[in-house]
């Protein structure tokens, strides 16, 4: 593949993370998540990104064509995500898959989670947010972290970090404990009918 | 998570405000508890009775009971409000809730003053603070009458609005009178009206002429520490007052921020104010600083995200970097904030104007990735969703994004600003 072909969209989240939408996929073998380098080991994408100097990579999310990457460092992103870009160009450009299954041992113990979080999610979750015209989708459990999609009424509000950190994440604290963390992957940005609005400076 | 011992932060959230995600993630990183406070419930409060809570804002007695309720079951260890409106109810609660002064706040009338436009004129002027000289006048009035009678060029401000909603500069008797009808129609919009006497009426003031700038502060104890001090590089002449473009540090001569902090010192004493964030906003010519604007609550929009700091606590020589939420968090429960530093980098952010001078509804914002690329620039956030109708000042109040940057000099980010938004295209309809 031509590097050159290779399109990417940089989206900033804020100063920690940050979003790259790549013209190609990346894993098409659901969701992985990274929170070392040691995990990331065997993922060459994965161990390119963890080790670009000065970045002090957090964590990565890999599902589809789109990567999000939490940084530690105090770097703004259009200096570090020339150094990603390259690298994501570098990993497909070489042929080889740039990120490695998930662990068949790990891949049991999230998918157990994943079903109780799915219950949780279609059993309480949903039901309260659709009050507000709201949907939350689970996308996937990656090491016991919680990957979620929000939509309808919930993507966009003013109130959507409440409704996932004071609603969500509480629920999940009760009823699954093993839950280690949550992540919302939706673009907010996107999102065309906000139950809640900003509107005061 | 917080630890079972956490202290119970309660935040006070209107469900408008730009400042959600910025006030949760960072009680989150402090790992303190929190419950946040709404003016309407959220569809999980039910199950989550001690994460969130339902206060009726618009009646202070009422929501000072409920939150005395929950306190019962749930102590609180400290109130912070995010606008001007919850910073009274923060103020009130305070009161309430606090009879030996154990939780951190403002007394009531100080935050009603720093809330009510009027109620701090007098106050300033009484105590001698230069600001502006101004005039209470109610809507009934016969607006030709006034303009014959009022000093130009002038200033006609509603006393609650935010965001320099319904303020205008008129410099003659027409201009006046144009001023005044459009200024009468956005207090007579429902939700302006709401707020009852204070929509009625409107202040008249002498423009004040010279740079503007805005001050970020933590109070303690009566004691005013300036934070951060923002240059407005646009000139902010009239005929409205909508903002653009925030750089700290400010580029202006050391001895008149010193004037402009000793101002803002001023202010703070002639309200009253104890405790707790404010965002002045100020002038400075010749005859020296002036004040015009003082809130007591937390610089507005998305716009405190261009602050960080530095804190060295104690002995200890790890420098942790804080969020301004976080300052203003650890500040109302009572955490350890001694050494505390602005970074060395200068930053900035771009409140986007909305784009022409009709507005219309949003269909299309082109160039974001181009705006981002821009050296310097750290994000660019559309907070604007398409279908949104975009409302030009005076009458709209709401910015359809915000640009931020970051770089060694001030001069260097406000390019970095300037060009990021002449990359970006609103597309109406």
């Amino acid at each position: 593949m031509n590097p050159d072909e290779i399109r990417i969209t940089a989206e900033p989240i804020d100063t920690a993370r940050c979003k790259f939408l790549v013209s190609q996929p990346l894993h098409t073998a659901g969701v992985r998540r990274f929170s070392s380098p040691e995990e990331a080991k065997g993922s060459p994408l994965a161990e390119a990104i963890f080790a670009i100097p000065g970045a002090a990579v957090a964590e990565l999310i890999v599902s589809g064509n789109l990567i999000t990457v939490v940084k530690g460092s105090a770097t703004p992103w259009p200096a570090v995500g020339k150094s990603i870009g390259a690298a994501i160009r570098s990993a497909l450009a070489s042929g080889a898959p740039p990120i490695a299954p998930k662990p068949a041992a790990a891949v049991a113990d999230d998918d157990t989670l994943y079903d109780r979080v799915a219950g949780l999610f279609d059993s309480e979750v949903n039901p309260m947010v659709a009050r507000h015209g709201g949907r939350v989708e689970l996308i996937d459990v990656q090491d016991a972290v919680v990957m979620l999609r929000m939509g309808g009424g919930c993507q966009g509000c003013g109130m959507a970090d409440v409704t996932l950190r004071q609603g969500i994440e509480a629920m999940l604290q009760q009823h699954v404990p093993e839950v280690k963390g949550v992540v919302d992957i939706t673009d907010h940005s996107a999102g065309t009918d906000p139950y809640f609005a900003a509107a005061k400076k | 998570m917080p630890r079972p011992s956490s202290p119970r932060l309660l935040l006070l959230l209107p469900t408008t405000t730009y400042r959600t995600a910025a006030f949760v993630e960072a009680a989150r990183r402090l790992g303190v508890a929190l419950t946040v406070a709404s003016d309407e419930p959220s569809t999980f409060e039910s199950s989550q009775p001690a994460g969130l809570l339902t206060l009726d804002f618009a009646h202070l007695d009422r929501a000072v009971e409920q939150a005395a309720v929950f306190a019962r079951e749930h102590p609180i260890a400290g109130v912070v409000g995010v606008d001007d409106d919850t910073a009274v109810l923060a103020a009130v609660i305070v009161e309430r809730l606090s009879a030996a002064g154990e939780l951190k706040g403002n007394p009531v009338t100080a935050a009603l003053a720093a809330r009510d436009k009027h109620r701090q004129r007098v106050l300033l002027a009484e105590h001698g603070v230069p600001a502006p000289a101004f005039e209470l006048h109610a809507l009934e009035e016969d607006p030709a009458g006034l303009a014959h009678r009022v000093r130009y060029p002038c200033v006609l401000k509603p006393l609650r609005l935010s965001a320099s909603r319904g303020v205008m500069r008129a410099d003659d008797g027409a201009g006046f009178v144009s001023a005044f009808g459009r200024l009468k129609a956005i207090l007579k919009q429902p939700d302006v009206a709401a707020c009852g006497e204070p929509a009625r009426h409107f202040l008249v003031e002498d423009f004040v002429p010279g740079v503007e700038v805005a001050l970020e502060g933590l109070v303690a104890d009566g004691c005013l520490r300036v934070l951060a001090l923002f240059d407005k590089p646009d000139p902010l002449d009239g005929p409205f007052f909508e903002e653009t473009i925030y750089v700290t540090p400010s580029r202006l001569p050391e001895r008149a921020e010193r004037a402009i902090a000793a101002c803002a010192q001023a202010a703070v004493t002639a309200l009253g104010i104890r405790e707790g964030p404010v965002h002045a906003e100020l002038r400075h010519n010749d005859r020296g600083a002036w004040l015009i604007e003082l809130a007591a609550r937390p610089i507005g929009g998305r716009c405190g995200a261009v602050l960080r700091f530095e804190t060295r606590e104690g002995g200890n020589a790890k420098r942790e970097t804080l969020s301004l939420e976080e300052v203003v968090i650890r500040h109302a429960l009572g955490m350890p904030l001694t050494a505390l530093e602005r970074e060395q980098r200068a930053a900035g952010v771009m409140m986007i104007p909305v784009p022409g001078t009709g507005g219309g509804v949003l269909r299309e914002v082109r160039g974001v990735a181009e705006a981002r690329a821009v050296p310097l620039v750290e994000d660019v956030a559309i907070t604007a969703h398409r279908g949104q109708t975009l409302v030009p000042w005076p009458e709209g109040s709401r910015y359809p994004g915000f640009i931020f940057a970051r770089g060694e000099t001030p001069e260097a980010v406000e390019a970095a600003l300037r060009m990021a938004h002449r990359r970006l295209q609103f597309v109406t309809g």
